[in-house]
């Protein structure tokens, strides 16, 4: 070899070296996954949560389905409606057509790639929550080739993201076709496969799930090899749990028992804010013959709240004190002023409005007891004289579609969407949980649902949220948090990373300490 | 005899229809399962598409024809929650509610039995009134309670035992003497009761004029006596026991029966109650029917009855 000739294969052998270093430096190859996480987890494990196009309306199967599938579009680290397996979308102008570019070699866990195909056959076989809107509003979704996929709407929606990129559906969730053909809708939540950072080990129905990384997971490899979720009902144990080691995440655990992992070295709590609100229902608004038909009254009852004492007996404080029916993380949500505690003030209201000595309201209808009992007390504080009626949840809830229950409700929402799906349910005259309406809030809400403007529409939005504060519409009183206890080997948790996720997610970003 | 067979056989199993009627319309008279699957605020399409899919918007009376039908064949329908067939569930969880069991039923002889034998043979003495304490004790501390407790004490301080779950020997010490304890006191009553009985019979009396050790005439001639009606006891409270270990199973997240109940009346999961409660009431029907047919076979007055 000539030593020219020798100098160029030095020289390229030399790049090559480099740009292999450069790229072992850029490319995320972290080490091996390793070690075990283990949840303590509240609720009976079903097998229906490993299986999106079941997906019942309540974010529990997320904590699932975020380890063992993926989506098109779903709420990731700072990014509500983070891309996913679709790498982009766009929308056309009229907004009739919605267009997803697919991620380019994303593979299934059985080795089958992710085609616009699998997206298609997992809208199309979607029957979970939501599933009538979409169908009743979606009129075809269409092929394009293997990495593009389109959906052709009836009319434009403005919502359809917000039904189909975020938890409210678990439309966009993708299934292997192929592999689910082979084995059946049963045999899919027996051994489920999809596209997500964890792979299908084993489960025990209502005890045990155990997952294992999958390395080939676009976004990253997971830093954990193995998960394992048991399902313990009992807070007191999952507190014991946590702290002899059994576990390393206990879920949803309440005040007290939340102060005792504050007080215990190693441990620590990490609360989470799901988009759930709590609030009172003045029932008898419309009634011009009942005391609340006066906005002064109202307004009493929501001055007569003490939130932050509540919020610090029952979440230790971290949950948000609420002025609105709609969670501040909701899309199109507008910062509604805090109502403060002034109980003097309630009283002055309550004798301008005529009653001095305040007056018998009948009942406070609930499903739950602790907060609403302080509530209760605090407006017989005042002198609004009420008794708390405890409701099993079922009957509760029937009694309040069907509209009978009177004089003051409790009642709370964790359904997932935006302010216009929370106001069309609870505020819109005939809504399903509202007890009457206004016809200038109406006329501004069929107002936003043709605007595709969403500067506009948002604009309209903040408007009737702003009506509902100044007629005093409501009682809002907390967004309450989860308390979450985790163990000393926990350096990620992914508690709270996704903004109103209750549980861990992303399982990718999840780590142990070093040893 | 033949007769009595068919007569027993007959009330049994107008019993379970009777069990199964029962249960089929209480857990419906506990409100619609539909709205305890979906978040609070979904949509009433939503609630209709669930009740449409368990066939909760069918008439009363063809649900009930529906899962009578299914039953005759072995079929006990589909959980709500899990999706899967109920007989599956209650068949996964059976090993360990009868290892619980089992285990709780040998802590409780082992505690009950001497216990009450030393209270009958020291009547009214230091032991007698230890013997009712524990027996009170027993009977009146609820299980969650002293399942915490144990919890607290043996799993929190002191670090011996596994706090929950199930997979080794370990695991079911606590469970087992959380459910045992209850039915140890029961066990010592009867087995107090039973021996003092027995301790004022004539052959007892008849032995000791004998001039038989004191251990002989109780351990052989009163006790072997005494302990039939403990047995039976003991044999239908291990059928209570695989079916009612409710709390305990909760409070240990044990895998058991009892908790697949718990599980099926917080979420309304219609088939896995009617299962569980069907399945256990089957369970101590065939214990009953079989010590009748056994006590007919023993003595022949009872036949002709």
């Amino acid at each position: 070899m000539s030593r020219r000739k020798a100098a160029v294969v030095l020289l390229a052998s030399g790049r090559v070296l480099l740009v292999g270093a450069a790229l072992l430096v850029a490319a995320p190859v972290g080490a091996a996954p390793e070690g075990q996480l283990t949840w303590a987890v509240h609720v009976s494990l079903a097998p229906t949560w490993f299986d999106p196009a079941e997906t019942p309306g309540v974010i529990t199967p997320f904590m699932f389905l975020y380890a063992l599938h993926d989506a098109l579009v779903k709420p990731m680290p700072g990014n509500a409606m983070a891309p996913s397996l679709a790498e982009s979308w766009s929308v056309s102008r009229e907004g009739l057509i919605y267009e997803f570019g697919l991620r380019k070699g994303v593979k299934f866990h059985n080795g089958d790639p992710v085609t616009a195909d699998d997206v298609k056959f997992s809208f199309e076989r979607y029957k979970g929550a939501g599933a009538s809107t979409l169908r009743a509003r979606v009129a075809a979704v269409e092929v394009v080739d293997a990495q593009r996929v389109r959906f052709r709407l009836k009319q434009p929606w403005p919502d359809f993201m917000t039904f189909y990129g975020t938890p409210a559906t678990g439309a966009a969730w993708v299934v292997p076709r192929k592999y689910l053909e082979r084995v059946g809708d049963d045999g899919f939540k027996k051994e489920p496969v999809g596209a997500g950072p964890y792979r299908f080990v084993s489960f025990t129905p209502g005890v045990e799930l155990i997952l294992e990384s999958y390395d080939q997971y676009w976004r990253k490899t997971p830093s954990v090899k193995r998960l394992v979720f048991k399902a313990v009902p009992d807070e007191t144990t999952r507190l014991a749990m946590l702290k002899r080691g059994e576990t390393d995440i206990a879920y949803q655990l309440r005040g007290p028992l939340a102060e005792e992992i504050k007080r215990t070295p190693g441990l620590s709590l990490k609360p989470t804010l799901p988009t759930f609100t709590e609030w009172l229902v003045f029932t008898e608004q419309w009634d011009p013959k009942s005391p609340w038909h006066d906005r002064r009254v109202r307004l009493a009852a929501n001055l007569a709240i003490d939130r932050k004492t509540i919020n610090e007996a029952e979440y230790l404080g971290v949950a948000k004190v609420s002025a609105s029916i709609i969670p501040r993380d909701f899309e199109f949500s507008w910062p509604a002023p805090a109502y403060p505690y002034d109980p003097a003030r309630a009283k002055q209201l309550l004798a301008d409005a005529g009653y001095p000595r305040g007056f018998d309201a009948g009942e406070v209808s609930s499903d739950a007891v602790y907060a609403p009992e302080a509530v209760a007390n605090y407006l017989q504080a005042v002198g609004i004289r009420v008794k708390l009626r405890p409701l099993e949840r079922a009957a509760f809830y029937k009694a309040d579609v069907e509209k009978k229950l009177r004089n003051l409700v409790r009642t709370g929402s964790a359904a997932a969407g935006n302010a216009a799906t929370r106001i069309e349910a609870f505020v819109l005259t005939g809504g399903l949980r509202a007890y009457g309406g206004y016809p200038d809030i109406d006329g501004l809400y069929r107002e936003q649902a043709g605007e595709l403007d969403p500067k506009k529409r948002e604009a309209i939005l903040h408007r009737i949220q702003q009506l509902m504060h100044e007629r005093a519409m409501f009682a809002p009183i907390l967004e309450p948090a989860f308390l979450n206890g985790v163990g000393p080997r926990v350096a990620e948790s992914g508690l709270g990373l996704i903004a109103g996720h209750p549980y861990s997610s992303p399982y990718e970003d999840l780590k142990l300490k070093a040893k | 005899m033949k007769r009595y067979l068919l007569r027993r056989l007959s009330y049994s199993l107008l019993s379970l229809v009777l069990l199964s009627l029962t249960i089929f319309l209480f857990v419906r008279l506990t409100g619609d399962p539909s709205v305890l699957l979906v978040e609070p605020g979904a949509s009433q399409a939503d609630l209709d598409a669930i009740r449409q899919q368990f066939g909760l918007d069918r008439p009363l009376w063809v649900q009930y024809g529906s899962f009578m039908s299914s039953l005759v064949r072995g079929d006990f329908g589909q959980s709500f929650y899990y999706r899967t067939p109920v007989l599956e569930l209650y068949l996964s969880r059976l090993p360990n509610s009868l290892l619980l069991a089992v285990a709780a039923m040998g802590f409780s002889l082992l505690i009950g039995i001497p216990s009450g034998i030393l209270a009958a043979v020291r009547v009214n003495r230091w032991w007698d009134s230890a013997g009712k304490i524990f027996a009170l004790l027993g009977l009146s501390m609820p299980s969650f309670w002293v399942g915490l407790i144990m919890i607290l004490f043996f799993s929190v301080y002191l670090g011996w035992l596994p706090s929950s779950g199930s997979g080794t020997p370990l695991h079911v010490v606590m469970p087992a003497v959380a459910l045992g304890w209850y039915f140890a006191a029961a066990h010592m009553r009867l087995t107090r009761s039973s021996m003092l009985e027995v301790l004022g019979s004539e052959y007892v009396k008849l032995a000791r004029l004998k001039g038989l050790p004191e251990a002989l005439v109780i351990g052989k001639h009163a006790f072997k006596n005494a302990l039939i009606p403990v047995l039976t006891l003991a044999g239908i409270n291990l059928v209570i026991m695989v079916n009612v270990a409710v709390v305990v199973e909760t409070v240990f997240a044990w895998p058991g029966v009892g908790r697949l109940l718990y599980e099926g009346i917080a979420f309304r999961d219609f088939p896995v109650v009617q299962a569980t409660v069907l399945l256990g009431g089957a369970m101590i029907v065939v214990v009953n029917l079989v010590v009748d047919v056994l006590y007919a076979v023993i003595d022949p007055r009872i036949r002709y009855q």
